[in-house]
C-alpha cells in the first residue's frame, strides 16, 4: 500500500514539474518526487512487524524478522543529496531571479 | 609500489575542501592534485578493494580492474589535459572540478550499485556547478531539474533490482540477477538506464546538452564532452554489459534508443550552424554508437570509440570555445579561415575531426574498423548500414567545417589568406603544447593500432569479448 | 628498391617539400618534381619484382603486374603535372601545404596499387580522398571540395562495408582470396558486389556519382586538375577492375539471369556507364569553361574505361587498359595545356579567350594532339582503345552499349574542338597580344605527353603487351598481337600503317599551308555593327552560345546535382525534427519522453 503511495508521489511530482514554469514550484515537484522515491525505498525494506535493525535488550541477536538496515542507510544518503541537489537548484533560481526578474521560466525568454 | 585506489578519490577530494580554505593557493593546488591523479593512475593496484571495514560483499568495494583502468586513465588524462588547455578559466571553480574528479574516479571505480549513485550525484552536482560558467542560469537549472529526474528514475530501478537480488555488490548482483526471469528485469532496466543516460548524453535524457555544451568554454566543453561523457559511458558500460546484462526486450529496447540517439544526433549535427551545436551533437551521436555496442555485448570496440571520442572532443571543443571567446561568434560561417594563421591548432582540429569520422591513418579508423567488424562477424548488417550512413553524414559535417575554416574566399575565386577573420591565435603556448601532444597521441595510435588494441584488450576481454575482434595485421587476420 | 621504401621515399618527399616550401615556396615545389620523377623512374625500375611481397606496419604490399601498369599512369600524371607546380605558388593559400598533399596523395596512390589487402587498399584510398579534398579546396570553390569529398565517402564507406561484409563472411581482408568464398552466398555476394564497386563508381565518376567531376575539376587549382582527371579517376578504374578480378563477378554470378553472357549486376554496371557516356558527352557540350568541359569528357571517358574492364574478355578489356594510358595522357596534357593558358591569360573562361595559337602555338599543339586522342580519331592512342572496345562490344552483340558508346566517340568532336576553336583559333583579343608562350619548364611536360598520345597510337603494341601480361595473370585470353598490328576476329589494325597514312594527309595540307598563306587577320571589333556600339564583345566571341539550338533539345534534362540537394536538404529537415522532438531545451519535453519511453516498455515487456 505505502509503495503504491509513494509511487504516485513520485508521479505528483513529474506532473509538477511537467505542468509548471516556474522554477521555485518545479524544485518543489523535484523534492516531492524525491520524498517519493524515499518512501519508496524504506517499503521495499520494510517487514511486517519486524523489529528495529539494532541489537539491544528487547533485539537479541537471533531475532530473525530484521527491517532490512541497508535500505535505511540509502535513504539517508539520499535526503543529504537531495538537500544538496535543492540548495543548488535554489541557487540557479536565484540566479535566474537576478538575471530576468521572475521566476517564470515563460518570462525570460527562452535562451538558448 | 602500488597504492590504494582510495587514494584517487581522496587526493582530489581532500584537496577540494583544502581549495576552499586557502583561496589564495587554489591554483597550486588544482595543479597539484590534477597531475597527482593523472600520475598515480598508473600505479593503482588492480584488484577489489573493500572500504569501511566490512567484508565483502557487504562492504563497498572499488575495483580496479582491465575495464576500470582504461576509464581512470581517460578520466584523469583528459582532466589534467582539460586544466592544462584552460587553466586561466579554472580559477572559480577548483574545488569543483577537484571534488568533480573524486566523483568522476568514485564512478568508474566503484563495485557498488548504489554507490556510484552517490558518486553519480557528486559529479553532477560539480557539473551543474561548472554549468553555470556558461551564464545562462535557465540552462543549468534545466539540467540540474533533467538530472534530478534522472537519479530518481536510477534509485528507482536500483531498488527494485534491490528487492529482487538482496545486494548492492555489483559482481553478486551479476550473479543473481542472471537467475531472474527477463520480464521482470526490463523495467527497471530501462529506469537504471535513463538514470546514466543523463550523464552519457543519451536520448531521452540528452535535453540539457544543448543548452550547457552549447554554453561552454575551452574548460567545461571539454570537461563535458570528453570527460564526464567519457566515465559516464564507462559507467554505462560497466552496468550493462557486466552487471546487468539486458535480455532480448530489455536489450532491444536500448540497443534502439541508442541507435536512435547517433542517427538523431547524427542529423541534427548536420543542420548546425554553430561550431559547438555540431561538436554537441556529434558526441552525443557518438555516445549513442557506444551504448549501442556496449548493450550488444560489444565491449572492446566501444572502448575504442569511448577513447577516440574522447581525444577527439577535447581538442574541437578547446578549439571551438576559444575561438567563441576570441572572436564572439562560434558560428563557423562567421570564421572563415580562422586556421590561416594557426597552423598548429588547425592542424590538430583537422586530425581529430578525421579520427572521429574514422578515416584512415588515424586512430579513429581503427576504432571504426572494429566496430563494423563485430557487427558483422555476428552476421548483423543493419547496424553497420546505419553507422556507415552516419559516417558519411559526419564526414559531411566535418569537411564542411574544416574547407571553411582553412580556406576562406569567395565561391569562384581562389582561396585566399586576407579573406580570414582574422590572426588572431586559438591557444595560448601551454595549450598548443597539450593540444598537439593529443594530436600527436591519436596519430601515432594510428599507426600503430595493434599496440593501443592490445592495451585496451583485456578490458573488453575480461567482459567477455575476445579481445580486438579485428587485427589490423594480416598474420592474425589471415588466420581466422 | 622495394616496395615500401618508395612509398615511405614519397612521403619523406613530401615532409621534406612541406618543410623547404616554409623557407622558400618554389624550391618546396621543385621537391614535388623531384618527388614525383624519384618515385615514376624507381617503379618503371620495379617491372623485375613483380610479384614480390612486403610488409610494413600494418600494411602489406605486393607488387602485380596490374599494380604496376596502373601506378605507372598515374605517376606520369603526377610528374608531369608537377612540373607545373613551382608556376603556381603565388596563385595558393597554402603552398607548403599543397606541396605535403600533392606527393602525399601521390603515395597514396601507390598503396592503393600494391595494396595486398583491403584494409592497406582501404587506408591508401581514404587518404587519397582527404588529401585532395584539401587541395581542392585551395582552389576556385570550397562547394567543389565538399561535394568532392561527399560523394567520394558514398563511395568509400559503401566500399568499406563491402570489405567487411566479405570478412565477416570468408574471414580474411586478402585481396585474392576475400571475395572467393562467397560463391556460396548469392544474396550477400550481389550486395557485396555493388557496394564495392561503389567507390570505384564515385571515383570514376560514373552516373549517378559523375556531379563531383566538373565542380572539383573545374575549380581545383590549375596544377591538380590534370592530376585528377588524367591519375585519381584511374584509381576508380582499379577498383572497378578488382570489382571482377579479385571478386570473380563473372564466376559468382554465372548462374544469374544474364543478358548475352553478361550476368545483370555486372550488365547493369556497365549500363550506368554507358549512361555516363551519354550524360558526359551531353553536358560536355553545354560548358562555357574549358576546365568544366574536359571534365565532363572525362565523365564520358570513364564510361569507355568501365565499360572495357568490365567486359573481362579478349578485346574489350584490353580496350579499356588500354583507354587508362590514353585518357591519362590526353587529358592531363589538355588539361595542362588550359593551365597554360591560364597561366597567361589568368581565365579558364572560353569566351574570354581566342587567337591564343598566335601566341602560344606549341601548348595549341599540345592541345590539338590530346584532344584528337580523345575524340578517338586516328592516329592517336584514343583511336586504338576505342576501336578495341568498339570490337569487344560488337563481338557481344551488346547492341545498346554499342550505341551509345559511338553517339559519345561523335559527340566527343561536338564538345572538345570546341576549347580548340575558341582559345586558340579565332581573333586574338587586343589585351592578349602581348602574351608569351610558357617557358620550356613547362613546356617539356606538355611535350612529352604528347608525345607519349602520339607513341600510344602509332605504336600500340608496346602497352598492349603488359596489357597481354595482364589478361594472362588473371586467366583471360589475351588479346592476340602480331608484329606492329592487332588482331581481333572482324579485323587487323595496324597502327603504324594508319600514322603513315594520316601524316602523308598532313604533310600535303601543310605544304599548302605554307603555300597560300594569305589570309588578313582582323580585329574581333572591327566589324560593321549597324552604328551601334558593341560593349560586351563576349557576345560577338563566335564561341558564345555555340551549340545553342543543340542544347535546347535537352535542356530539361533532370540534374542529378539536384538529387544530392534534395537529400540534404532531408536530412537538414530530420534534423531539425531531431533538434526539437529530442534536444529541446524545456526539461518538460524531457518527462513526457521518458513517460512514453517507460509506457513502451511496460506495453513493449506485455507484448514481448
Amino acid at each position: 500500500m505505502i509503495k503504491f503511495a509513494s509511487l504516485l508521489l513520485i508521479i505528483i511530482g513529474l506532473y509538477g514539474i511537467l505542468s509548471t514554469r516556474n522554477v521555485i514550484k518545479i524544485l518543489v515537484g523535484i523534492n516531492v518526487m524525491e520524498i517519493g522515491i524515499n518512501v519508496f525505498i524504506i517499503a521495499m525494506g520494510f517487514v511486517n512487524d519486524g523489529a528495529a535493525p539494532i541489537l539491544s535488550v528487547d533485539n537479541p541477536v537471533n531475532v530473525l524478522k530484521f527491517v532490512d538496515p541497508v535500505a535505511q542507510a540509502l535513504v539517508l544518503t539520499s535526503i543529504v543529496i537531495g538537500l544538496g541537489i535543492t540548495a543548488l537548484g535554489l541557487v540557479f533560481a536565484r540566479k535566474i531571479h537576478k538575471k530576468y526578474g521572475t521566476y517564470d521560466l515563460s518570462e525570460t525568454g527562452g535562451e538558448s | 609500489m602500488m597504492i590504494n585506489p582510495v587514494l584517487l578519490i581522496a587526493i582530489p577530494l581532500g584537496l577540494a575542501f583544502i581549495a576552499v580554505v586557502f583561496k589564495k593557493l587554489q591554483g597550486w593546488i588544482l595543479a597539484i592534485g590534477v597531475a597527482a591523479n593523472a600520475f598515480l593512475v598508473f600505479f593503482v593496484e588492480k584488484g577489489e578493494t573493500a572500504i569501511g571495514g566490512f567484508k565483502l560483499p557487504f562492504a563497498i568495494s572499488l575495483v580496479l580492474d582491465d575495464f576500470s583502468f582504461i576509464g581512470v586513465i581517460l578520466v584523469n588524462v583528459l582532466t589534467l589535459a582539460a586544466v592544462a588547455v584552460a587553466f586561466r578559466k579554472t580559477e572559480k571553480y577548483v574545488p569543483v572540478i577537484l571534488a568533480g574528479l573524486a566523483g568522476l574516479n568514485g564512478m568508474v571505480l566503484t563495485g557498488d550499485m548504489f554507490n556510484l549513485f552517490v558518486f553519480m550525484e557528486i559529479t553532477a552536482i560539480s557539473a551543474y556547478i561548472l554549468s553555470s560558467e556558461g551564464r545562462k542560469p535557465e540552462q543549468s537549472f534545466n539540467y540540474l531539474v533533467i538530472g534530478s529526474i534522472g537519479s530518481v528514475l536510477y534509485l528507482l530501478g536500483l531498488i527494485l533490482i534491490y528487492g529482487q537480488t538482496g545486494t548492492l555488490n555489483m559482481s553478486l548482483m551479476a550473479e543473481k540477477s542472471a537467475l531472474i526471469g527477463q520480464a521482470a528485469m526490463v523495467l527497471p532496466l530501462v529506469l537504471i538506464f535513463a538514470g546514466i543516460a543523463v550523464e552519457a548524453k543519451l536520448l531521452p535524457m540528452s535535453g540539457w546538452v544543448r543548452g550547457v555544451l552549447g554554453n561552454s568554454n575551452a574548460l567545461t566543453g571539454v570537461m563535458f564532452a570528453s570527460v564526464y561523457s567519457s566515465a559516464a559511458l564507462m559507467v554505462f558500460g560497466r552496468v550493462f554489459s557486466q552487471v546487468l546484462i539486458p535480455g532480448t526486450t530489455a536489450g532491444v529496447i536500448i540497443i534502439v534508443i541508442a541507435l536512435l540517439t547517433f542517427a538523431a544526433g547524427q542529423v541534427s549535427a548536420f543542420r548546425s550552424k554553430s561550431l559547438r551545436q555540431v561538436l554537441l551533437y556529434s558526441s552525443i551521436a557518438q555516445s549513442g554508437l557506444a551504448a549501442a555496442l556496449f548493450a550488444t555485448g560489444f565491449v572492446f570496440p566501444a572502448v575504442l570509440v569511448i577513447i577516440n571520442n574522447a581525444a577527439g572532443k577535447m581538442i574541437m571543443f578547446s578549439t571551438a570555445g576559444n575561438l567563441e571567446e576570441k572572436y564572439g561568434t562560434d558560428d563557423y560561417v562567421g570564421l572563415g579561415g580562422a586556421f590561416v594563421r594557426n597552423m598548429p591548432a588547425g592542424v590538430a582540429f583537422t586530425i581529430a575531426a578525421l579520427s572521429l569520422t574514422g578515416l584512415p591513418l588515424v586512430f579513429g579508423f581503427y576504432a571504426k574498423l572494429n566496430v563494423l567488424a563485430a557487427y558483422l562477424n555476428q552476421g548483423t548488417f543493419f547496424v553497420p548500414a546505419v553507422v556507415l550512413a552516419g559516417t558519411i553524414i559526419e564526414g559531411a559535417y566535418f569537411i564542411r567545417i574544416l574547407i571553411k575554416l582553412w580556406a576562406p574566399g569567395k565561391e569562384g575565386e581562389w582561396a585566399d589568406a586576407d579573406q580570414s577573420v582574422g590572426e588572431k591565435k586559438i591557444f595560448n603556448p601551454a595549450g598548443t603544447v597539450v593540444v598537439i601532444l593529443v594530436t600527436l597521441l591519436i596519430i601515432l595510435s594510428g599507426f600503430l593500432p595493434d599496440s593501443v588494441g592490445k592495451l585496451v584488450a583485456p578490458g573488453g576481454g575480461l567482459l567477455g569479448d575476445e579481445g580486438p575482434s579485428i587485427s589490423m595485421t594480416m598474420e592474425k587476420g589471415g588466420d581466422q | 628498391m622495394n616496395l615500401n621504401l618508395v612509398i615511405i621515399v614519397s612521403v619523406a618527399f613530401a615532409i621534406a617539400a612541406y618543410l623547404v616550401s616554409k623557407v622558400n615556396d618554389k624550391a618546396g615545389a621543385f621537391m614535388t618534381v623531384a618527388g614525383s620523377m624519384f618515385a615514376l623512374v624507381t617503379v618503371f625500375l620495379l617491372r623485375n619484382s613483380i610479384g614480390s611481397e612486403i610488409s610494413f606496419l600494418y600494411f602489406n604490399f605486393n607488387l602485380t603486374v596490374t599494380g604496376w601498369y596502373f601506378s605507372l599512369v598515374m605517376l606520369t600524371a603526377y610528374s608531369m603535372t608537377a612540373f607545373f607546380n613551382p608556376f603556381w605558388m603565388k596563385k595558393l593559400i597554402y603552398p607548403a601545404g599543397y606541396n605535403f598533399l600533392y606527393l602525399l596523395s601521390m603515395a597514396g596512390t601507390l598503396g592503393v596499387f600494391f595494396a595486398k589487402d583491403f584494409i592497406t587498399l582501404f587506408v591508401f584510398w581514404e587518404t587519397v580522398v582527404w588529401s585532395s579534398a584539401f587541395i581542392i579546396q585551395m582552389g576556385k570553390s570550397r562547394q567543389a571540395a565538399y561535394v568532392y569529398y561527399v560523394i567520394s565517402a558514398i563511395g568509400s564507406m559503401a566500399t568499406l562495408f563491402a570489405i567487411m561484409f566479405a570478412y565477416g563472411t570468408t574471414g580474411t581482408f586478402v585481396i585474392n582470396e576475400a571475395f572467393k568464398g562467397l560463391a556460396g552466398y548469392p544474396g550477400r555476394a550481389i550486395v557485396i558486389f555493388i557496394t564495392f564497386i561503389a567507390a570505384g563508381m564515385a571515383k570514376i565518376g560514373i552516373f549517378p556519382f559523375h556531379v563531383w567531376l566538373p565542380s572539383a575539376h573545374g575549380s581545383a587549382p590549375h596544377t591538380f586538375s590534370p592530376v585528377l582527371s588524367g591519375g585519381l579517376v584511374k584509381m576508380g578504374a582499379f577498383v572497378a577492375l578488382l570489382s571482377v578480378t579479385a571478386f570473380p563477378a563473372y564466376e559468382i554470378f554465372k548462374d544469374m539471369a544474364s543478358f548475352r553472357g553478361i550476368p545483370l549486376p555486372i550488365y547493369f554496371m556497365m549500363a550506368l556507364g554507358a549512361i555516363s557516356i551519354v550524360a558526359g558527352t551531353l553536358m560536355a557540350i553545354k560548358q562555357e569553361d574549358a576546365k568544366k568541359l574536359l571534365a565532363y569528357s572525362s565523365v564520358a571517358n570513364g564510361g569507355y574505361i568501365l565499360i572495357g574492364l568490365l567486359m573481362l574478355d579478349q578485346v574489350g578489356f584490353a580496350g579499356g587498359m588500354m583507354h587508362i594510358v590514353n585518357h591519362a595522357v590526353a587529358s592531363a596534357a589538355a588539361f595542362l595545356s588550359i593551365a597554360a593558358v591560364a597561366y597567361r591569360t589568368g581565365t579558364t573562361k572560353m569566351s574570354e579567350m581566342g587567337g591564343m595559337i598566335h601566341r602560344m602555338p606549341v601548348t595549341y599543339l599540345v592541345y590539338l594532339i590530346a584532344i584528337i586522342s580523345m575524340a578517338g580519331i586516328p592516329p592517336m592512342g584514343g583511336f586504338v582503345s576505342k576501336w578495341l572496345i568498339f570490337q569487344g562490344l560488337a563481338d557481344k552483340g551488346l547492341i545498346f552499349l554499342a550505341t551509345t558508346a559511338f553517339f559519345g566517340s561523335i559527340g566527343s568532336f561536338l564538345y572538345v574542338f570546341r576549347p580548340l576553336s575558341a582559345v586558340f583559333l579565332g581573333q586574338t583579343f587586343t589585351r592578349d597580344l602581348e602574351k608569351k608562350e610558357v617557358g620550356f619548364f613547362m613546356m617539356f611536360p606538355m611535350l612529352i605527353l604528347t608525345l607519349l598520345s602520339l607513341l600510344t597510337g602509332v605504336f600500340p603494341n608496346i602497352f598492349l603487351r603488359v596489357v597481354v601480361e595482364i589478361q594472362s595473370a588473371f586467366g583471360m585470353l589475351p588479346v592476340t598481337l602480331a608484329e606492329n598490328t592487332i588482331v581481333t576476329s572482324n579485323g587487323f589494325l595496324d597502327a603504324f600503317r594508319v600514322f603513315i597514312v594520316f601524316g602523308f594527309g598532313f604533310a600535303i595540307a601543310f605544304v599548302l599551308f605554307v603555300i597560300r598563306r594569305k589570309s588578313r587577320k582582323v580585329e574581333l571589333m572591327d566589324t560593321f555593327t549597324s552604328a551601334e556600339f558593341i560593349h560586351t564583345r563576349e557576345l560577338l566571341h563566335y564561341s558564345h552560345s555555340f551549340y545553342a539550338p543543340f542544347e535546347r533539345l535537352y535542356e530539361k534534362a533532370p540534374d542529378t546535382m539536384k538529387l544530392y540537394h534534395k537529400a540534404a536538404v532531408k536530412i537538414n529537415e530530420l534534423g531539425n525534427m531531431a533538434e526539437s522532438a529530442f534536444f529541446g531545451i524545456r526539461p518538460a519535453r524531457t518527462v513526457l519522453l521518458v513517460m512514453g519511453m517507460v509506457l513502451i516498455v511496460i506495453i513493449a515487456g506485455g507484448v514481448l
